[in-house]
């Protein structure tokens, strides 16, 4: 049964994808917005934790503002796949620069330039990611971490069709205990996002004034390979283009209290993230269900 | 300290740092370590303990190969000469 219904959804995707290919961007972008607006009406309760998330934020108290920034984040979504998606036609190795402003900070450009050194790069769900890693792939190579699809077929059918250039995937459930520091020492950029619901082994932090269990590997990683450690994003400006921004490298010096070190420096990865998505809060997935507790399920 | 006291110090260590229910008495040399409830990133929990109780940093590409708790106390075992 289970394969059954898997089967189904994969030949709904590859319909799916079979009509993005033959569109063009604008047309391709139209549809997505109708898709998008009408997943938002269907998925009421979806909408509703996107719009209650708001609130919490405390970026807008206004219902109606509130209603319109989740709509706007339904929408900004839609249109991430389409141009994740088609990006491979639009950017290569000669022309990314011309179509992307770049707004990365000397220090962290010096970083990104230097041959052989390791960055942990740390990002949100926020603008566009996927574009984020291909663009940033033309300066060095990117590995980001994966989770496979609980469906199989399409699992495959994406790690296929995703536009690579020199932004490959690590598989998260893999405990080759060098895994992760053989990318940094491989002078590569291990891209991580910070902002996913972490469970019970999360640590609590204050996102927008609220605690919300977050990942502990980016400072962990920091701490144990002493590898730079940045923080950037990839905002929408326009159809297929993007401003790519970085801050300079965070420094920190570790006190040897891990509980300590680890919190000091995932505030200051959250305060940025919060930072950036008050500047554009429409580009936030805030579908997420980013203040669980700590226990419960899947999203 | 021999290979089995090191065992013996990283099932301490695993049990703290894994959330996975694990019959921690039956782990030995031969138990992968994928399979006592670590992936990619919780295995940095691990990774961050075994410096900081060791007391030695060490470069990421001599645990590329390290797959059971066997390998791993080899590993730390030749270190500390």
């Amino acid at each position: 049964m289970k394969r059954f219904r898997y089967l189904l959804e994969y030949a709904a995707f590859r319909a799916g994808l079979f009509i993005l290919d033959r569109a063009s961007t604008p047309t391709a972008e139209k549809l997505a917005i109708i898709l998008a607006d009408a997943w938002y009406m269907i998925n009421s309760t979806r909408g509703k934790i996107a719009r209650d998330n708001i609130i919490r934020s405390g970026i807008t108290s206004s219902n109606i503002e509130a209603d319109r920034i989740a709509r706007a984040s339904f929408r900004h979504f839609a249109i991430l796949v389409v141009e994740s998606l088609k990006s491979g036609n639009v950017f290569n190795e000669t022309n990314w620069k011309e179509k992307v402003e770049i707004d990365i900070d000397p220090a962290a450009m010096e970083v990104l330039q230097k041959p052989g050194k390791g960055i942990i790069l740390v990002s949100g769900h926020f603008g566009n990611w996927e574009v984020a890693a291909q663009l940033i792939s033309y300066i060095k190579p990117v590995a980001g971490i994966t989770r496979d699809m609980n469906n199989p077929y399409t699992d495959r059918l994406m790690k296929e069709r995703k536009p690579r250039n020199r932004f490959r995937l690590t598989p998260k459930h893999d405990a080759g205990v060098g895994r992760l520091l053989s990318v940094l020492k491989n002078g590569e950029i291990l891209a991580l996002l910070i902002d996913q619901h972490a469970r019970a082994r999360g640590m609590p932090i204050n996102f927008f004034g609220t605690p919300a269990s977050t990942h502990t590997s980016p400072a962990l990683l920091h701490l144990i390979t002493k590898a730079p450690l940045c923080f950037g994003y990839c905002i929408r400006t326009a159809p297929m283009r993007y401003k790519l921004r970085a801050i300079p490298p965070i420094v920190y010096k570790p006190t040897g209290n891990r509980e300590d070190d680890v919190r000091t420096i995932l505030e200051k990865l959250t305060a940025e993230l919060e930072k950036a998505i008050r500047e554009h809060p429409e580009q936030y997935l805030w579908g997420h269900r980013r203040w669980r507790t700590k226990t419960t399920g899947t999203d | 300290m021999t290979q089995q006291e090191i065992i013996e110090k990283l099932r301490t260590m695993m049990r703290k740092s894994s959330q996975a229910q694990v019959n921690w008495d039956s782990v030995n040399a031969d138990s992968a370590i994928a399979s006592l409830g670590f992936d990619s990133l919780s295995i940095l929990d691990l990774v961050y303990d075994i410096q900081q109780e060791f007391g030695f940093e060490f470069e990421a590409e001599e645990l590329v190969g390290v797959k059971t708790v066997g390998q791993l106390a080899t590993f730390l075992e030749k270190k500390q000469k």
